[in-house]
């Protein structure tokens, strides 16, 4: 009975990686829906689509780019400038579906440009599209400088409608739950998917691209022998991708609901490390179009059961993708040298099958570490999570308010943190420092002039008053703080809130946050 | 666009009709001339093709037949002379346009896609198509069939060309390009390196039957006997020059092989004065012991010594496994079997570095791929493996390097106008000088020489050989590898023949060249 | 074999000088400040040090001139280290914990006290040096001896290095009050500290290089790594170096910038610092190709980058905008470099020779 099993296996060897992920992603939710209950319900599953369609469909584009041996770096930039181009543009009253046909027409033109630096003038593939990158997000820039939300009609509809599952609808009214949905871009994602795998698999378009890429490259000059059109393909190839950026874009906007220049940072990073894993080699010739599908899917659990840990912050997410991505590699150099082996390479073949067993332990070596080192983190976490479960104290907002309205420069709430405190300080243009806790108060006079430099520096330096400050409020960990901080000063007000240990954080704040603390006196003495 | 298999019968008939007409020339080229930097690649050479013949172009390293071919099939441009086919002048401006002018070409290196699939392969720019999607089913049916009438091969077509032999791979490339319908001419480049004998009939079969077919075809092999199997004429070249072409049944292969290797008497007397003096300086105790040694595949395993102040010749055809013996003697490859040993002692350390510290220096075969570092410059060229030598930090000074370098340009006498100049504008010659400057710069005991006058002029072939007389009076040993047995004779104390991947024989210098082209030739002569 | 008069020697010999493009990029752009941008060049004297935007552009480009030291070498040897930002990023987080160790204890404590650190300044520094060498041989030995792409090998740290440096860090941002520590990217010793370190590394990797045969090989093994090989040359070893040796250059810059701003900042330190380090060698003429090297070049080519930024914001350019004027800059590169253009200007220079 293993025998069929096996010999499975063996003629189809090329699947090997994409089915090692396939089981991976599956068997990662298995697992998160084993220990969190969250996750078993279903939405949970269909939300890891709805979160990463615009993964997906970039994830698409890039496998093609990568098929033929190139990369394409400005994934992020062009997803950024769709997102603010539409933006601006439907504020400025234009017709949603000319948006759309815009945006998607710019991606192709850079698409093309990049292609053209590529195919004709013989630049890297990674200079390239470095360069189309800069330009995309620096081409936001010249557009808007903030965020510009979208409210148009039509792009609320195709963000928000809910698509049911056929079949499961009724399944969910029985159980008493709501029914699950998918939305628009998953749908358009999808599509795209069976598009271009049959494009990929039944036309000659398809066939020549994975000709170009074979080889490590080598089979380039192959394929023009053999008469194929390698530079149209390839043109076509940076094309589509611009396309599937533009798309993407589209897709992300209608998640976000607004434009930004700065979004999308280290996109193209993701979307590499999907297609990687979804069994396509970087240098090309060998992969499959739905593997990136199951890249993607990695990805999208990765982040899923990270959030659902609650403990480990977002940033595990980068090491994991990157340990992944390490040992996806392994394995893809182990089996295409176990093919090579057949033919007669002398002495190379025994060394590097060597190496490559050699590189697979050590990236299973640092799996192991980083999951231990995590348990060991997480560990004195819960240990100091038993010793405060206090209750987090709302801000003073309306006291805040008032203090300013009677003339204080700086008012400073604080709350959270391992004691749940709740402090307000108040700093007064006069030297004044008032504070109190709830139970006791403080009052303390400083040097005025201290003062008017701390409102300086934090005015100018830090940019207090401009969007460079913005505040963001989240739930503070266990051993966060979270403030408060309303700021008066030459007729300008501002209050900006924000939690500790978050990466949304300005550095300005932080800065003014360390200058205020300068001037503060303690309510009760340090321990 | 249709794509059986052209129907043998139907074709017969008519085209064995026209045949025996004049034998109607299908290919001419007349007064080829290209030139590279240094080097006339090809100078006035002509060849004629027949419809329905198969003429086998042969000649040793660097006697022109790629470069031939290379201009015949669009790659490259002659600088001058005239090429007809089927009557009109043509000039291939790409190997796609060589295509489809009805110039079928199978490369030497398997030019295909290793990781598509043999159908594929076969069928790639022509997959058949059904309703708008390409038709697998019938592709791999097309390739089959292919496969199995043309050369009797059973595949599974569907997996990846990566997974077979290069023999199998190198037969599907065949398939490919005979499955062009409107080829007038096929030229085959060393089909057959790879194929074993009876692939190699079976190839054979096809060949004739495309023969029959008037299809006119341009068969490249080193393999003699292949020649005498399957062709109708035969091409000579030698040194970038026509030496004739003749019909194969009226040249023995004895006679084949002189004038493919020439001979040139001219200093031949001068020279072998200066062997025999130069051999009284050989010592009896061996500088080097190989028991055995060989590697799969490359060298069959092999015994062989060398005494102090020795020059000893490795003579055989293409292919017989000359740079393999040289590459595992010096040890960038790694032999599988047997030991050597040198001065007494077990070498331990195949490396080239290894080497490089035991004495033992290598001028590899292929000047730019393995030898010179093309942007660097003379100076650095020269002194390279020395500094390899002596580690990272033990830096020769510049002064030093400049003293090296133009002690070397003088003694070999290099002609560049100054030790800063980059290597890669030199001649192919004085490239060859310099790199022979790298390794007598390390004062090596033994000196391994691949092919050192490969494309070089005339003069300073000359130089080269009696820089190696004059290396073994100094007390060097020498290994001299060249296609063109004179040169073996004139400059070797001792010749080791080669064939086919084996030695066969060893003779003394004085031995008479008959007897070396009959070791060549094997037991037919 | 071929006679040149004096002069098309000389005009040659300047032309073809590794240091002709960069220089002469260098120069237009201070021409360009030097009309428009008023005061553009004053340097003033506050206390015995020297101060200015043509000081600005040393100090602020330090970091990318320090990373492209390293990154010289390893594209000399046909490679690219893209995880030379995640190293800065792990080194700086290094640093920021010896010296506030508060966040280990999930407090984001926020010392007040200048003269507090955890560590010795000089633990702190040999610990983030360490970390970011030991960085840089993890790339090198993935390339050179288990011979994964550079590309594809380095990618790796750069994604998930930014995550160690997180957990480094617990998370948290730590602040850096340390006044020794702020002096490394903010001193003055009549010029901006940063600048003596960038000239001391300068100084000592043009000694390993050019005073020893470590320079040629490096060549040697870009040019033609089989020509080197069968010299004797250990290509493994030689760019296990070269890519440890990034690892080092990346950590000090890592330092430097975190001194900077003074925090460890594990998201945004060295955030697309590697793409400028590229293009700095690459206007400094090495080819990612690899093969001959100049540092000098390369260290002019990341002033020119900085040049430029500084430029655009000093006539007031808004800082996001810097973005397309750099993809600019390097489209133009690109052009120039480009073989088409090559053999332009070769056809030029030959035609000159025969008159």
């Amino acid at each position: 009975m293993l025998r069929p099993i096996g010999n499975f296996f063996s003629k189809n060897r090329n699947y090997i990686p994409v089915l090692a992920t396939a089981f991976l992603a599956l068997a990662a939710y298995g697992i998160g829906a084993y220990f969190f209950v969250g996750m078993r319900n279903p939405q949970v599953f269909f939300n890891l689509f709805r979160n990463s369609s615009f993964l997906l469909i970039s994830g698409i584009g890039m496998t093609l780019v990568i098929l033929t041996g190139g990369i394409d770096l400005s994934v992020s930039g062009v997803v950024a400038l769709t997102t603010v181009t539409s933006a601006v543009l439907l504020r400025e009253g234009w017709n949603p579906w000319g948006v759309i046909l815009l945006v998607l027409a710019m991606g192709m033109t850079l698409g093309t440009i990049m292609g053209s630096f590529i195919v004709y003038l013989k630049v890297q593939p990674f200079i390239a599209t470095l360069a189309g990158m800069w330009f995309a997000r620096g081409m936001c820039f010249f557009i808007s400088d903030n965020v510009v939300a979208i409210d148009d009609r039509i792009f609320q509809i195709l963000g928000k409608t809910k698509i049911l599952i056929p079949g499961l609808t009724e399944l969910a009214i029985k159980q008493g739950n709501p029914a699950p949905y998918i939305s628009i871009p998953v749908v358009v994602a999808f599509a795209l998917l069976i598009i271009v795998i049959y494009v990929a698999h039944y036309t000659r378009l398809g066939r020549t691209i994975y000709a170009i890429g074979g080889n490590e490259g080598r089979n380039e000059q192959s394929a023009r022998l053999m008469g194929l059109p390698v530079e149209r393909t390839k043109m076509f190839v940076y094309t589509f991708n611009g396309f599937c950026s533009a798309l993407a874009g589209l897709s992300f906007s209608l998640f976000v609901a607004s434009g930004h220049g700065l979004y999308a940072s280290g996109f193209e990073l993701d979307v590499i490390a999907s297609v990687v894993m979804g069994g396509t080699m970087l240098t090309g010739g060998a992969g499959y179009v739905f593997g990136t599908f199951f890249g993607v899917l990695v990805l999208a659990v990765t982040q899923a059961l990270i959030q659902f840990i609650g403990t480990l912050s977002s940033w595990w997410t980068k090491i994991v993708i990157g340990v992944l991505t390490l040992v996806f590699i392994g394995v893809q150099t182990i089996l295409a040298n176990r093919k090579e082996g057949r033919q007669v390479t002398h002495a190379l073949s025994p060394v590097r099958y060597r190496q490559r067993i050699i590189a697979f332990g050590m990236a299973a070596l640092a799996l192991i570490g980083i999951v231990f080192f995590s348990r060991f983190g997480s560990a004195s976490q819960t240990e100091t999570t038993a010793n405060a479960s206090c209750e987090i104290k709302p801000f003073r907002e309306a006291e805040v308010a008032r203090l300013i309205t009677e003339g204080a420069a700086i008012v400073y709430n604080r709350t959270a943190g391992p004691q749940c405190v709740d402090e307000l300080f108040a700093i007064y243009p006069d030297g004044r420092v008032t504070g109190n806790d709830g139970v006791n108060s403080v009052e303390q006079k400083v040097d005025p002039v201290e003062v008017e430099q701390a409102l300086v520096q934090i005015s100018d330096e830090y940019q207090w008053f401009t969007d460079a400050i913005y505040g963001r409020y989240l739930t503070p960990c266990r051993q966060c703080f979270a403030h408060y901080v309303s700021i008066s000063y030459q007729g300008q007000e501002k209050t900006v809130s924000q939690v500790d240990g978050t990466a949304s954080m300005p550095a300005g704040y932080t800065l003014t946050l360390a200058v205020i603390r300068s001037l503060l006196p303690e309510i009760n003495p340090a321990p | 666009m249709s794509l059986s298999l052209p129907n043998p019968n139907h074709i017969y008939s008519s085209r064995q009709a026209r045949m025996s007409e004049s034998d109607q020339i299908i290919l001419a080229m007349e007064g080829i001339n290209k030139a590279f930097p240094g080097v006339q690649a090809l100078d006035d050479v002509s060849l004629t093709l027949k419809k329905g013949e198969i003429l086998c172009l042969v000649g040793e390293n660097g006697a022109g037949k790629s470069t031939l071919m290379k201009i015949l099939t669009g790659v490259d441009k002659p600088d001058s002379g005239k090429i007809t086919l089927d009557g009109k002048e043509i000039q291939a401006k790409s190997p796609q346009h060589a295509q489809s002018l009805g110039i079928s070409t199978v490369y030497q290196e398997v030019n295909l896609c290793i990781n598509l699939s043999v159908a594929e392969n076969i069928l790639l720019g022509r997959e058949p198509y059904k309703l708008g999607r390409i038709d697998w089913a019938k592709m791999n049916k097309l390739a089959s069939a292919a496969l199995h009438d043309l050369l009797g091969v059973d595949i599974d077509v569907t997996k990846p060309l990566g997974s077979y032999t290069v023999a199998i791979q190198q037969m599907v490339a065949i398939t490919r390009a005979l499955y062009i319908e409107s080829a007038k001419i096929l030229i085959l480049d060393e089909p057959t390196s790879s194929l074993d004998v009876n692939e190699t009939e079976q190839l054979f079969k096809v060949m004739r039957k495309l023969k029959n077919e008037g299809v006119g075809i341009i068969f490249i092999t080193h393999f003699l006997g292949q020649v005498y199997d399957v062709s109708d004429r035969i091409t000579v070249l030698r040194n970038g020059k026509l030496v004739g072409t003749y019909e194969t049944s009226a040249i023995t292969r004895v006679s084949l092989i002189s004038k493919m290797i020439g001979r040139n008497l001219a200093e031949f007397d001068e020279m072998s004065k200066t062997k025999l003096e130069s051999s009284k300086h050989i010592r009896q105790e061996a500088l080097l012991q190989a028991r055995g040694y060989g590697l799969t595949g490359a060298i069959q395993p092999f015994d062989l010594d060398l005494h102090v102040g020795e020059v000893v010749g490795l003579a055989g055809l293409l292919g017989s496994g000359r740079t393999e013996m040289a590459s595992i003697l010096f040890g960038s490859d790694k032999a599988d079997s047997g030991s050597i040993s040198m001065n007494g002692s077990l070498v331990l350390d195949y490396s080239p570095l290894g080497s490089i510290k035991r004495g033992v220096a290598l001028c590899p075969e292929d000047r730019k791929a393995a030898g010179i570092v093309d942007d660097l410059t003379v100076r650095e060229n020269i002194v390279l493996a020395m500094q390899a030598n002596m580690g990272w930090f033990k830096y020769l000074s510049l002064p030093e390097q400049y003293e090296y370098a133009e002690k070397y340009i003088k003694l070999l006498n290099i002609a560049t106008p100054s030790a800063d100049q980059p290597v890669k504008n030199l001649s192919g010659g004085n490239q060859q000088k310099v790199i022979l400057a790298r390794w007598l710069a390390i004062n090596p005991q033994i000196l391994i020489l691949d092919e050192p006058t490969r494309g070089i002029d005339v003069g300073t072939k000359a130089e080269i050989q009696k820089l190696v007389l004059s290396l073994a009076e100094e007390g060097k040993a020498c290994i001299f590898i060249s296609s063109e047995l004179e040169e073996v004779l004139r400059t070797s104390h001792r010749i080791v023949v080669l064939r086919e991947r084996e030695k066969v024989a060893e003779y003394s210098g004085e031995v008479d060249e008959n007897t070396i082209i009959h070791a060549f030739a094997g037991s037919e002569a | 074999m071929r006679k040149s008069t004096q002069r098309s020697f000389t005009w040659r010999s300047i032309t073809q000088s590794r240091l002709f493009f960069p220089l002469v990029a260098l120069s237009l752009i201070l021409l360009f400040d030097f009309i428009f941008i008023p005061g553009f060049f004053s340097i003033e004297n506050r206390g015995g040090n020297l101060h200015g935007s043509l000081i600005d552009i040393f100090r602020n480009g330090s970091t990318v001139m320090l990373l492209a030291i390293g990154m010289t070498l390893v594209i000399a040897t046909g490679g690219v280290d893209l995880s030379v930002g995640a190293t800065m990023a792990i080194a700086a987080s290094v640093a920021g914990i010896l010296m506030n160790p508060s966040a280990l204890r999930n407090e984001v404590f926020f010392v007040t006290d200048p003269t507090y650190t955890f560590q010795p300044l000089w633990v702190v520094i040999v610990s983030a040096l360490l970390i970011s060498i030991l960085c840089g041989a993890w790339n090198g030995v993935l390339v050179a001896y288990m011979r994964i792409q550079p590309m594809v090998a380095t990618l790796i740290l750069m994604i998930s290095g930014r995550g160690i440096a997180q957990l480094i860090t617990n998370g948290l941002r730590v602040q850096i009050t340390y006044k020794p520590y702020a002096f490394i990217g903010q001193g003055w010793i009549i010029l901006p500290f940063s600048l003596y370190i960038v000239a001391f590394l300068f100084i000592l990797t043009w000694f390993l290089t050019r005073k020893t045969a470590i320079g040629m090989f490096i060549e040697s093994v870009g040019i033609n790594f089989r020509s080197s090989y069968f010299s004797g040359i250990d290509e493994k070893k030689i760019k296990l170096l070269v890519y440890t040796f990034c690892g080092f250059c990346a950590g000090i810059a890592g330092l430097v910038a975190s001194s900077n701003v003074r925090t460890s900042d594990a998201s945004n330190i060295g955030l697309t610092t590697e793409l400028d380090a590229i293009l700095a060698v690459v206007i400094g003429g090495t080819a990612m190709s690899g093969g001959r090297f100049s540092l000098l070049a390369s260290m002019i080519g990341a002033l020119v980058m900085q040049a430029i930024t500084q430029s655009m914001y000093a006539i007031g350019v808004p800082a996001f905008a810097l973005q397309a004027i750099k993809a600019v800059v390097v489209i133009f590169v690109i052009l120039l470099f480009s073989e088409q253009v090559r053999n332009f200007v070769q056809r030029i220079s030959t035609r000159k020779k025969e008159v």
